[in-house]
């Protein structure tokens, strides 16, 4: 009896570790790794540091090394979709079901800014270029609303473009009648209002669903969009667009005050575009 | 509560001329060209509407009414002469910005001439008479859109 028993223990134990055997590699192959995963969003910390929001979580990429920033504690259901920086390099995030959050540096912690919001359902985000307490969010069923102090209180201004907006960009280009420009990217191109909202109208013929858009704040009258995984550059403020080459798909933009314009991709590489025209990953 | 409450089956006199002034009186502010009542608005809008009519009507309507597709900018990147009534967005902008428009004119950013896309007025109209205009102009938006302004002007 006790050899049977001993037999069947030891058959039991091989099985097992065949198992482990074969399943363990594909256990790993089934978790890539974090640069693997898709950019969803880009922006950058107050010290230049590349924060990068995939679909396994948000990254401070520097040097070659990425360490993740933990997520606000919110629903599974959740969908981060976007990052923007302060005027002051507060870092914010939003997205639907979560509404918009501010990053507390200092005490590593997120701030959840959604008191006043009607719903969490938040699409597009951006924050004033200049004025550190001025920042804007697009609710999918609401419309556009902006706060003034800083997310404390939020205040409907506008319906928005026609179509729903999937990225926003407030931009400090000349020749608006208040602080600046905004900048919508909605599922039929870029819309542009100045920032007093007294219309939206388009911004060039660009069409298409406009997934991400930056500009750059040395030279504001060039704006960045992504449509549809190509990437386009407007150098008077929108009037007119010519498509860039990328070697991929092109899903987040940014603006790094080291790098210059950086896009990450579908693959989740980051690339930057150097004197040539040639694009490189950002840390080699 | 009830508007009108009935007395034995019938309207008091007391609730019927209460009726009267809240159907008329609104109608009376209307037809003076505006939402806010000639009781409560400031006495320089009289002025200010005289002069609207003077200088601003023939591009920008004489009810304020602008042009028509006033949000698609012409050939030459121009944009046509916007309404300032509440279908437009001068309420968007505080007292400041608006004298500032008045006397200086504007020329809108992608505007492919070099004139000025709202000519400036400093010169023909006196910072009183400037504000003037804009007290009128506040005549014909809605309760809301003052309310708004008058916030963005603080």
């Amino acid at each position: 009896m006790r050899s049977i028993v001993h037999s069947l223990t030891r058959v039991t134990w091989h099985f097992c570790l065949l198992t482990l055997t074969v399943a363990l590699p594909a256990l790993v192959h089934a978790q890539p790794s974090a640069d693997a995963q898709s950019v969803k969003a880009l922006t950058t910390s107050s010290s230049g540091v590349l924060l990068v929001l995939r679909d396994n979580g948000l990254f401070a990429t520097e040097g070659g090394t990425s360490t993740e920033i933990t997520l606000p504690a919110t629903d599974q259901r959740t969908q981060p979709s976007s990052l923007a920086k302060g005027a002051d390099g507060s870092v914010y995030l939003a997205g639907p079901g979560l509404g918009v959050w501010r990053y507390d540096g200092a005490g590593e912690r997120w701030q959840s800014l959604n008191n006043t919001l009607p719903n969490l359902g938040v699409t597009a985000m951006a924050a004033h270029t200049t004025q550190p307490e001025t920042l804007y969010a697009y609710l999918e069923e609401g419309g556009m609303f902006r706060s003034r102090d800083g997310g404390a209180k939020w205040m409907k201004v506008d319906n928005g473009p026609e179509e729903p907006v999937q990225a926003f960009l407030h931009s400090d280009m000349p020749g608006s009648m208040e602080s600046g420009w905004l900048f919508a990217g909605t599922t039929r191109g870029v819309a542009r209002s100045m920032d007093c909202f007294c219309f939206w109208g388009d911004a060039g013929d660009l069409r298409g669903t406009v997934s991400a858009i930056s500009y750059d704040p040395a030279a504001p009258e060039n704006i960045y969009a992504v449509v549809e995984g190509q990437l386009h550059h407007s150098a008077d403020g929108g009037e007119t667009w010519i498509s860039l080459t990328v070697p991929q798909d092109v899903t987040a933009l940014a603006f790094s005050p080291v790098q210059g314009l950086v896009v990450g991709t579908a693959s989740g590489d980051l690339l930057a575009p150097s004197a040539d025209g040639k694009w490189s990953p950002v840390h080699d | 509560m009830p508007l009108v409450q009935m007395v034995n089956g019938r309207l008091s006199m007391t609730k019927l001329i209460g009726l009267l002034v809240l159907l008329f009186v609104p109608a009376l502010a209307g037809a003076s060209g505006g939402s806010v009542s000639a009781f409560s608005a400031p006495p320089e809008v009289a002025q200010g509407r005289q002069i609207y009519e003077q200088y601003c009507a023939a591009c920008h309507g004489g009810q304020g009414e602008g042009a028509t597709a006033w949000k698609k900018p012409d050939e030459k990147g121009e944009i046509p002469p916007p309404p300032h009534d509440e279908t437009g967005h001068t309420w968007r902008h505080n007292d400041g910005m608006l004298f500032k428009m008045i006397a200086e004119g504007r020329r809108h950013p992608f505007n492919k001439s070099d004139r000025l896309t709202m000519p400036a007025f400093g010169e023909s109209l006196s910072d009183q008479e400037i504000g003037a205009v804009i007290e009128y102009l506040k005549t014909l938006w809605t309760d809301e859109q003052r309310e708004y302004q008058a916030t963005e002007s603080q």
